[in-house]
């Protein structure tokens, strides 16, 4: 019998509890214990980025990150950006943009964008491409997925209370 | 992926010292970094394996090895390898010729051709560095076969005490062996190369 | 008549063709509810994981499962030896060969399926996977495809060595699959004989791979008590895969389906029948529960549907104004150790007698050889229609290599060449009739945008200060749309398409149709189409593809064939919807048929504006009982479309380089892309696939590569070295357009979303050989990375102050 150990953590605002193997990944843990198939696997060697969830405040590829790392972390994931029936800014940029084709990088893609627009809310169009060189796209070229940002990015500026 | 060696390495011992070592096949393979015999098949033929560790990670091989020929009159064995490692990722085979020269009453050289080719895993991802980890290998290998090889007792002494002989390296340790690449590359960028 | 404002506002409200709606799919994807094959968990669900073989030429001594097998977790592992009751230990594949599903007795290309564990989670199933013993005995291995058919070349493919013939005629050597030729070589050699300047390359398009985001997987389930097969599957073709399985399998394809969900890219890597699906069937018909099996990236680089692989040589006869009097292209295909690429019966190297490009040419021969070698089996169209983007690349290159021996201007050439508008429809001398084109004013819009002659001028002054900055053109034209039953099947399927349209009394639609979208964004355009063609708007109208239980039949959706042919299918089937309205409304409004006029959303008594019936009140009038005598009920339609031709979207593309000659890295300044889809029906998505096609151009042409040692080992494939370009290296995109409907199709329409990648590869190919043609170099291979340039540098010696 696999030892397991219980780990809990906050999930999109939820707390969660899992019994995983120490080698478990955190991608697997969500798709598959915590059924969040939002954040995808399109690599095994951590460059795609279809993976990317947002934890303790950070950008983290959860292929690449062991769920008994996350203990007490909070997490944010694709799923958990649509707040009362409100789609994000980002979200509601990306479909008016047309950011997004087959929809595989479009998580990950969003969730990375995300962090970026907090941390930098008024970013350039190279710093958004430096920051989403992390995350591939196949479909868009990513001309449409920066303009989206962008969009975005006013949105939110313009939301602020002066 | 095939990376070719040919060396030569100096040993303070006689040369039918050297020679007689040479010729037994288990203890040349422990002095192989991280190989062991496990099996005497017959007279030419063993199973061994070999264990490569790479921090918490570690990769076993398991192959055969064959005695090929041996001529007593030039001390010149040929060794030839082959193994897998055991999530059957990877491939290995090597073609080994081994001579023992005469220097003088005292010390010999002990001369290598080999060929090692790999598959697999391992030429995907480690052939870029073949070279380099074959000759570490291969310095490893020389320094503990040279330890095993009884001293030339003092003149003086005649007492024939034998050296004491260090316990063989049960691992290959890769990242060990990547410092001593990366210390042997830096030395050839600011030094002479050694030989 | 209402006034035109009236009108307009009725038109907005349809949301039909031309309107850049924006996409119905999107709801979904943009709150990662997307259903791709991977999220699907189904009771009892078993995980797959194939044991692969390290060696790319090896006999099979013995397999041991018996480590395997007591693993926690393991439930069964299959080999050959176990598919052999049920003879599915090979299968046929979409080229006319067949392919081990387990290697019996020998594997033939490194990575190549040899067993698969089953086990109840994907680790349990690794590690499964992990403790199979495979005792192999390596032998040596073809990687060079010139060496395939050398008298002592090792023999790949001992299951057929005694086959005279895999699917495409006569063969003549054991690694040989097919030679196939057209056009007329006596007429082509006279033309070389008598020309005043002859040129020649030896051009490689080296082996690359489509990469989509997504890799290849299934989930199969098998229902004893039912005896229904139903398989979630990452497929461009569902319905092609239902048929090849009912073939296999023994099992009635009325109880097999297909389900295509959401597929993340397919790009020509997901059309293929993989061995991972066969032994995922059989594991779940065995097991009696459903197993699912996805690859991982390196399995999907390494053994999937890889592309081009031609090896090519290019020659072109012209007389001194360079106008070209004969083409001779030949090229050796490395097809891997099985044939799987997609060919029609007559046409196995795809449609790459399109070589001919937009250019009038009188006398032209092509030839192409496919041999057999120790690497993945294949090849794939990427992004391309089959074989197109070899056949574009040759010529786009090969009329530069003229234009520099005659130093004619690269623009001016291709003008002196073009099929001019007035010849269509034009039959090229290899046997394609163009429908329609008009190249001339939409390569002038591009020049001229781009400012043509200025940049000829910075680059002559850039190259006395001994700096590299080249222009590349390409004007190409596609084929597409495949396409007419009588030319064009797969393993005997006609390459038809249809859609199936039901309209509900309260004014909704939903329409089905045998295409696959991949993220082309088909949820929108189908339902953009028939908007305009019923006057419903396209918020009402659903569409669905991919359940073969479903849908259609279709051939689905690979070379650019959706908008051609299930397009036209869609707006055939609305008009047979919309004659039955015509007789419903005419039959209401007690007048002829003829004394009808449709307008935008509804059928007016002509004279009498006043007098109408709007499509909305026919959905509900169509379901009552006051119907015209001997009409039945409802308002459904289906068509089956047979193309009467492909279609030939093309365009013009400018592309400006800098080279920096001690790096070799090369930074594309500005590409300007035209294209000519005939209509338009979301421009919206048009403008994002060309952004899309040009990214996966860019990749192609500036670093994808599959290397192999000597020994068949891949040297590349992991996403450490094959490159997908990131939003960082990834150019801007200029984009237009020109509109030259098809005269066939029922919209005019031509299809889209491949031209750009066939387009860009070339373009961005000459502008970097351009950077060098004043320093006498007339060709470079692909990929032009850094490094490859900078080895052209340095021969050059200019990589030095």
């Amino acid at each position: 019998m696999a030892n397991k150990h219980v780990v809990s953590f906050t999930l999109n605002g939820k707390e969660v509890d899992v019994a995983v193997e120490p080698r478990e990944l955190l991608i697997h843990t969500l798709r598959e214990r915590l059924l969040h198939t939002g954040p995808h696997i399109g690599c095994e060697t951590s460059h795609c980025g279809a993976c990317t969830v947002d934890l303790d405040g950070m950008s983290v590829k959860s292929c690449t990150m062991l769920t008994v790392q996350c203990e007490g972390a909070s997490m944010v994931t694709i799923e958990g950006l649509e707040q009362g029936g409100v789609l994000h800014a980002l979200q509601q940029a990306f479909h008016e943009h047309h950011g997004l084709q087959c929809g595989y990088c479009t998580p990950g893609m969003i969730t990375r964008a995300y962090r970026l627009l907090q941390e930098n809310p008024n970013p350039s169009e190279e710093e958004i491409r430096y920051w989403i060189s992390g995350n591939l796209c196949r479909c868009t070229g990513y001309q449409n997925i920066v303009k989206a940002v962008q969009a975005a990015a006013q949105k939110l500026a313009a939301a602020q209370p002066a | 992926m095939k990376v070719e060696l040919e060396k030569s390495f100096p040993l303070p011992a006689p040369a039918e010292a050297a020679w007689a070592l040479l010729q037994d096949v288990e203890a040349v393979a422990g002095c192989m970094p991280g190989a062991r015999i496990t099996e005497r098949v017959d007279a030419t033929h063993y199973k061994g394996t070999v264990t490569v560790r790479l921090g918490p990670a570690s990769m076993a091989f398991r192959g055969e090895v064959e005695v090929k020929e041996v001529d007593a009159a030039a001390r010149a064995l040929r060794l030839a390898g082959r193994g897998m490692d055991s999530t059957g990722t990877s491939g290995a085979t090597m073609d080994l010729h081994a001579r023992v020269e005469a220097v003088d009453a005292a010390s010999c050289r002990l001369l290598g051709r080999s060929e090692v080719s790999v598959s697999g895993k391992a030429a995907t991802f480690g052939g870029r560095l073949m070279q380099g980890v074959a000759e570490q290998v291969l310095q490893q290998f020389v320094a503990n076969f040279a330890q095993r090889l009884p001293a030339v007792p003092d003149v003086a002494a005649g007492d024939g005490a034998a050296a004491p002989v260090p316990p063989p390296q049960r691992e290959l340790n890769g990242l060990a062996l990547a410092w001593a690449m990366l210390r042997d590359w830096l030395r050839q960028l600011f030094g002479t190369r050694r030989a | 008549m209402g006034d035109m404002s009236e009108l307009q506002a009725r038109e907005d409200q349809l949301q039909g063709m031309g309107v850049s709606l924006l996409r119905k799919e999107d709801a979904r994807f943009i709150r990662g509810q997307g259903s791709y094959v991977d999220d699907i968990k189904l009771p009892g669900m078993l995980f797959g994981a194939l044991v692969r073989s390290p060696y790319a030429h090896a006999r099979i001594k013995g397999i041991d499962k018996s480590k395997a097998l007591a693993c926690p977790g393991v439930v069964a592992v299959l080999t050959a030896d176990d598919l052999k009751p049920v003879k599915l230990h090979w299968m046929p594949t979409l080229g006319g060969d067949v392919q081990a599903v387990l290697a019996d007795q020998k594997v033939c290309f490194q990575l190549q399926e040899v067993a698969m564990v089953l086990a109840s989670d994907r680790y349990a199933a690794a590690d499964g996977a992990a403790l199979v013993e495979v005792d192999y005995e390596e032998l040596p291995a073809i990687v060079d495809p010139k060496k395939s058919m050398a008298a002592d070349a090792p023999v790949i493919r001992e299951d057929i060595a005694e086959k005279k013939d895999v699917g495409h005629g006569p063969r003549t050597h054991p690694n040989h699959i097919f030679t196939w030729e057209a056009g007329n070589q006596a007429a082509a050699d006279a033309a070389f004989a008598g020309a005043a300047v002859t040129v020649r390359e030896e051009i490689l398009n080296p082996r690359v791979h489509p990469c989509p985001l997504e890799t290849c997987g299934c989930v199969a389930s098998f229902s004893k008590a039912t005896g229904n097969l139903t398989v979630y599957l990452t497929s461009q073709a569902p319905h092609i895969v239902r048929t090849v399985l009912a073939m296999l399998s023994g099992i009635p394809e009325s109880k097999i389906r297909v389900v295509g969900g959401d597929i993340g890219g397919g790009f020509g890597n997901k059309v293929p029948v993989y061995p991972g699906y066969v032994v995922a069937i059989v594991a779940s018909i065995v097991t009696g529960v459903p197993v699912k099996w996805i690859e991982s990236r390196i399995d999907n680089i390494s053994t999937t549907g890889f592309a081009r692989d031609y090896h090519g040589i290019g020659e072109l006869a012209a007389d001194a104004d360079g106008r070209i009097k004969g083409l001779r292209f030949t090229a050796l295909a490395d097809h891997g150790a099985f044939n799987s690429h997609v060919s029609a019966t007559k046409f196995p190297a795809g449609l790459f007698s399109i070589c001919t490009g937009s250019y009038a040419i009188p006398n032209a021969y092509c030839r192409v050889d496919a041999v057999y070698t120790n690497k993945a089996p294949g090849g794939v169209a990427y992004r391309c229609s089959l074989r197109v983007t070899e056949a574009v690349y040759l010529i786009e290159r090969m009329i530069d290599v003229l234009a520099q021996k005659l130093g004619i201007d690269k623009a001016e050439i291709r003008r002196r060449n073009f099929v001019q508008k007035e010849q269509f429809p034009y039959t090229t001398s290899l046997g394609w009739t163009l429908d329609s084109g008009d190249y001339v004013p939409a390569l002038e819009k591009v020049l001229k945008a781009v400012d043509y002659e200025g940049l000829r001028r910075e680059q002559a002054e850039k190259r006395a200060k001994g700096e590299l900055m080249g222009i590349g053109i390409a004007t190409f034209t596609e084929i597409v749309g495949a396409g007419p039953t009588k030319a064009c099947d797969i393993l005997g399927i006609g390459l038809f398409d249809s859609c199936e349209i039901r309209v509900h009394p309260t004014g909704g639609v939903i329409a089905r149709l045998g295409t696959m979208s991949q993220g082309q964004g088909h949820a929108t355009t189908y339902a953009q189409i028939i908007a305009t063609e019923l006057g419903l708007p396209a918020s009402d109208i659903v569409v669905e593809e991919g359940d073969t239980d479903k849908a259609p039949y279709g051939a689905g959706t690979w070379g650019s064939r959706s908008t051609p042919v299930a397009g036209a299918a869609a707006a055939k089937a609305a008009r047979k919807i919309k004659d039955k309205a015509r007789q419903i409304a005419a039959h209401l409004l007690e007048v002829g048929e003829g004394d009808l006029e449709w307008e935008v959303d509804r059928f007016t008594v002509k004279g009498n504006p006043g007098q109408a019936k709007t499509m909305k009140e026919l959905c509900m009038a169509a379901h009552t009982g006051n119907l015209p005598e001997g009409m039945e009920q409802g308002l459904n339609a289906v068509s089956y479309y047979d193309p009467p031709n492909l279609t030939y979207p093309f365009g013009a593309y400018v592309c400006v380089v800098d080279v920096d000659r001690f790096t070799g890295e090369v930074k594309v300044r500005r590409f300007y892309a035209l294209d000519d889809c005939g209509t338009r029906i979301n421009p919206m998505i048009i403008e994002g696939q060309i952004h899309g096609g040009l990214t996966e151009a860019f990749a192609v042409a500036l670093g994808q590569q599959i290397p192999f040692d000597e020994n068949g080992n891949h040297l590349g494939n992991s996403l450490m070295d094959y490159f997908l370009p990131t939003a960082v290296e990834t150019p801007r995109w200029e984009t237009d357009h020109t509109v030259t409907p098809s005269p066939h199709h029922p919209l005019g329409a031509k299809g889209v979303a491949e031209s750009p990648h066939v387009g860009g590869i070339p373009c961005i190919s000459n502008a970097v050989i351009d950077a060098f043609a004043h320093l006498g170099v007339t060709h470079m291979d692909m990929p032009h990375s850094a490094w490859r340039v900078w080895q052209q540098c340095h021969a050059l010696g200019i990589d030095r102050h």
